[in-house]
């Protein structure tokens, strides 16, 4: 779905797809096109450089690096969680591709230590983002410190995207989109 | 006026019309009544008024909550009281009414009532009936009646001291069968060596159905086993009720905390999940949110007076250190606290005999496990070290969610780099993990110094996490991991000669299917791949019937396969499973996107993708009959073979809840042999 959406952007951009949860609207999102080939100098942090490894005997140590990055606008590359049941406003991004069963597995799952809950902007927090597939460059403010969301899920590691980093879906996107998740052929 | 309605007439689920017309005449135009909208335990008797099956099934002595959800007839009345009655006679113990005002269901009115007897036990074998009354603010009264049987221990030959429950979390035939091709091989039909669990003497067949799907979820499969009831899916070691508090469900006694109580018998969890992992917790644990990870980890320590909880080893670290540790998962919406004054819950902690929990998420519960007693390992080389002459108890945290799979596992140690930057268990930060069959071997070792003996569950759990993922090879060799277990398990008990063992899943998962053999070299699968599509991917690789022949894979002197890529593989299909790219190959390269080659320098780049992202190259699509990404847990029945004395109970086609009943058996009334069944002394008919 991904590639048939990029030849009709036609441009060899990073893209992340959204779907507007709304239930009383029309409107729907997709994603924003980041030039990455042409991104501003932001400095970029590696999953490799977030906890001490190998991990001790107890719980995780913070790299200094991890703690500077704290605050700052930063760039990572990663993998978008593949989740059975997406979460409006916010999604996992680890360093190595990880699918959830989250329905036969629920928190027993194969998330690495270093995960990234990347958090879209308040005002698109009923919005679900797509599962894509292959890596993704994402650029945003990160935060470092426990915080328990919601349904108990602690996160670590959080990146707040700004809006622009998506865009409505037209409704042929939106419709190509939801058959793709009934028939991905 | 005074009005009692009659046995299970007033429950909701059947429209009770010929009451509510009862109740007018005798009320002259009053139609409204007060009703019972659950009966726990649950019944049939309740539900449509058939009284079978018998849903609820407990052994002599086994302790169960009564409970009842009673709703006034209209919004301006209360339930003021309530009693329980077995048989006729009013059960004798302290009767909680909590009011549903707050933290009940959305469907539950506010003025609604849950009335709770806890920590009930019947010893009589047989069929009992049981009812509650409850009376409502204007003097109206209400029953409903309910059914459950107490099945009898009958004297037997030799109780069993110890018993093994081998659970290969979603292990179907298929999976059994592709770990004996891999790892056994045939030879001109004929198997050239058999899985350890294949030369158990006795297999049956298992329904594994929950108490509200024929699809069970691995919290149900487990808790059937050991508790002989069957729970809905998520729920763990309890009824369904109506609040939203997760841990004051109506509890069912678990087979550990019956023979810790009566026998003494003490508790063995090991798993290569995390810990607070359904089928763990299943064991140990009463929630109805398997999901609960910061009370189920304290339950397992704050309630091992009454399981008897000595070995506890797996991954989920994440769980044990305070919330203030970096990568801790505790948090208060994970735990629970019982009130004190609330008799809801205040009961259970004095009717069970448990801890009341707290909402302690800076609790250092790894610290609290060895002030306890706990020898602790945190990785292989530690727990090698652990002597069990000395250590009678043992915590192992091997990672900080699931531990690693197999397959990873042992390239770790092989020192092959299948990962991102290196070996999957360096990036993983934990590159000293156990195998299953190490961690068994430990726990077998500890155990085995309890005079009372002992109950162990060992589950291989990521057999059903990589068969949702559809990672064929992945799960292969998980299975071909919890097999070496099985062998260590049935030596022991070979050995000591008082050992039941069985071994079985909790559900099948993927609807997984040997469908053949490669016709095709790997290399020449390779360049198929390429190539792509189902007319290269498919027509020319899948080889049916003949054509499958006999894969041979070569078992390494560590007891796994040289390489599963190898020519004329084995070919598996999944009919649970959800859209996919299939290539047939063990997913270990790196996934690369050719439109973002700044990321090719990213060395973390390098993993397989869920289902739809791996094996694209060969652009053979197979389209899933389920939706979403993952592969499902299917209702398929499941094998189950048994080992040891009493192993003979376990033949036949048996429901889930009846495997309690046989294990119960074995250790608490001694070792029966089937009726119609006759043993003669033979000589094992197994040829190798």
């Amino acid at each position: 779905m991904i590639r048939l959406l990029k030849s009709r952007i036609g441009v060899a951009l990073l893209s992340l797809a959204v779907v507007l949860a709304l239930a009383n609207r029309t409107g729907h999102a997709f994603a924003q096109e980041v030039e990455t080939r042409e991104a501003p100098p932001i400095e970029e942090l590696r999953f490799h450089d977030f906890y001490r490894i190998p991990v001790g005997t107890k719980g995780l140590e913070i790299s200094e690096t991890l703690k500077l990055s704290s605050g700052r606008v930063m760039r990572i590359v990663g993998f978008m969680v593949q989740q059975e049941v997406a979460t409006p406003g916010r999604f996992l991004l680890t360093p190595q591709p990880v699918q959830m069963s989250q329905h036969a597995d629920g928190e027993a799952d194969d998330l690495p230590a270093a995960t990234v809950l990347v958090i879209l902007d308040s005002s698109q927090q009923e919005w679900k983002v797509a599962h894509r597939r292959g890596l993704v460059a994402l650029e945003g403010v990160l935060s470092v410190g426990r915080e328990e969301a919601a349904d108990g899920r602690v996160s670590w590691v959080r990146m707040q995207l700004p809006p622009d980093s998506l865009r409505s879906m037209n409704t042929f996107e939106l419709a190509g989109y939801l058959h793709s998740q009934q028939h991905r052929h | 006026m005074h009005l009692t309605l009659l046995t299970h007439s007033s429950r909701l689920p059947r429209l009770p019309v010929a009451l509510l017309i009862a109740s007018a005449l005798v009320a002259g135009t009053a139609m409204a009544t007060p009703t019972v909208s659950r009966l726990t335990p649950p019944s049939e008797l309740f539900t449509s008024g058939r009284p079978a099956p018998v849903i609820a099934r407990f052994l002599p002595g086994q302790r169960f909550d009564l409970q009842a959800t009673l709703r006034p007839d209209d919004a301006g009345k209360t339930i003021t009281a309530a009693n329980f009655a077995i048989d006729g006679k009013k059960v004798d113990l302290p009767v909680s009414l909590r009011p549903c005002n707050s933290g009940c269901l959305a469907t539950v009115p506010s003025n609604a009532a849950i009335a709770s007897i806890r920590a009930v036990s019947v010893v009589k074998p047989g069929l009992h009936d049981f009812s509650v009354t409850a009376t409502q603010s204007d003097g109206q009264t209400v029953s409903a009646t309910g059914n459950f049987e107490v099945v009898p221990l009958v004297a037997g030959g030799r109780k069993v001291k110890n018993i093994i429950v081998m659970l290969g979390d979603g292990m179907g035939a298929a999976q059994r069968t592709a770990a004996r091709i891999v790892a056994g091989g045939y030879a001109q039909g004929k198997v050239i060596a058999p899985l350890a669990m294949d030369t158990f003497p006795v297999t049956g067949m298992v329904k594994t159905a929950s108490l509200n799907s024929v699809v069970t979820d691995s919290a149900p499969g487990m808790t059937s086993y050991v508790s002989g009831n069957k729970n809905n899916n998520n729920e763990e070691g309890v009824f369904p009720d109506d609040t939203v508090d997760p841990f004051d469900n109506p509890r069912i006694e678990y087979l550990s905390e019956y023979l810790h109580r009566t026998q003494g018998k003490a508790l063995g969890l090991v798993t290569t999940a995390d810990v607070f992992d359904a089928t763990p917790a299943g064991n140990a644990v009463h929630s109805s949110s398997r999901g609960a990870g910061t009370g189920i980890v304290d339950q397992y320590l704050d309630d091992r007076g009454l399981t008897g909880l000595s070995v506890l080893m797996g991954g989920g670290r994440k769980w044990f250190v305070p919330s203030t540790v970096p990568g801790s998962a505790r948090g208060d919406r994970t735990d629970y606290a019982f009130s004190t004054s609330d008799a809801h819950t205040a009961q259970i902690v004095q009717r069970w005999g448990v801890a009341p929990g707290k909402l302690d998420k800076d609790r250092d519960l790894l610290a609290e496990f060895q002030a306890a007693g706990f020898a602790y390992a945190s990785d292989k080389s530690t727990m090698d070290t652990i002597d069990p002459r000395t250590a009678d108890k043992l915590l192992g945290l091997f990672s900080h969610s699931n531990m690693n799979v197999a397959l990873d596992k042992m390239d770790g140690r092989r020192s092959k780099a299948r990962g991102a930057s290196g070996r999957v268990v360096d990036d993983y930060g934990f590159p000293d993990q156990p195998l299953l069959e190490e961690m068994t071997s430990k726990a077998l070792a500890v155990l085995e110094r309890k005079k009372n003996g002992f109950v162990l569950m060992v589950e291989g759990a990521s057999i059903d996490k990589q068969a949702h993922n559809m990672d064929t090879e992945r799960w292969m060799l998980d299975t071909i991991e919890f097999d070496r277990a099985i062998a260590v398990a049935k030596a022991f008990a070979a050995r000591q000669g008082d050992t039941l063992v069985i071994v079985t899943a909790d559900h099948e998962c993927s609807g997984a299917a040997l469908i053949g053999g490669s016709r095709v070299s790997d290399a020449r699968l390779q360049e198929l791949v390429r190539e792509g599509g189902a007319a290269n991917v498919r027509d020319k690789v899948v080889g049916i019937y003949e054509q499958a022949g006999f894969p041979k894979y070569r078992m390494a002197a560590d007891g796994y396969p040289e390489t599963t890529d190898i020519d004329n593989r084995l070919l598996v299909g999944y009919g649970a499973n959800s859209d996919r790219y299939e290539d047939w190959r063990t997913n270990e390269r790196p996934l690369q996107d050719s439109q973002q080659p700044f990321v090719k320098k990213e060395p973390l780049s390098a993993y397989p993708a869920g289902p739809m992202a791996r094996d694209v190259e060969g652009r053979f699509m197979v389209t899933g009959q389920v939706p979403g990404d993952s592969a499902v847990h299917t209702a398929t029945d499941i094998p189950l073979s048994a080992f040891g004395p009493g192993a003979w109970a376990f033949t036949g086609v048996m429901d889930n809840t009846d495997v309690f009943f046989k294990l119960a058996q074995a250790a608490s009334g001694g070792s029966l042999v089937p009726d119609g069944l006759v043993l003669a002394p033979v000589k094992s008919l197994h040829k190798r």
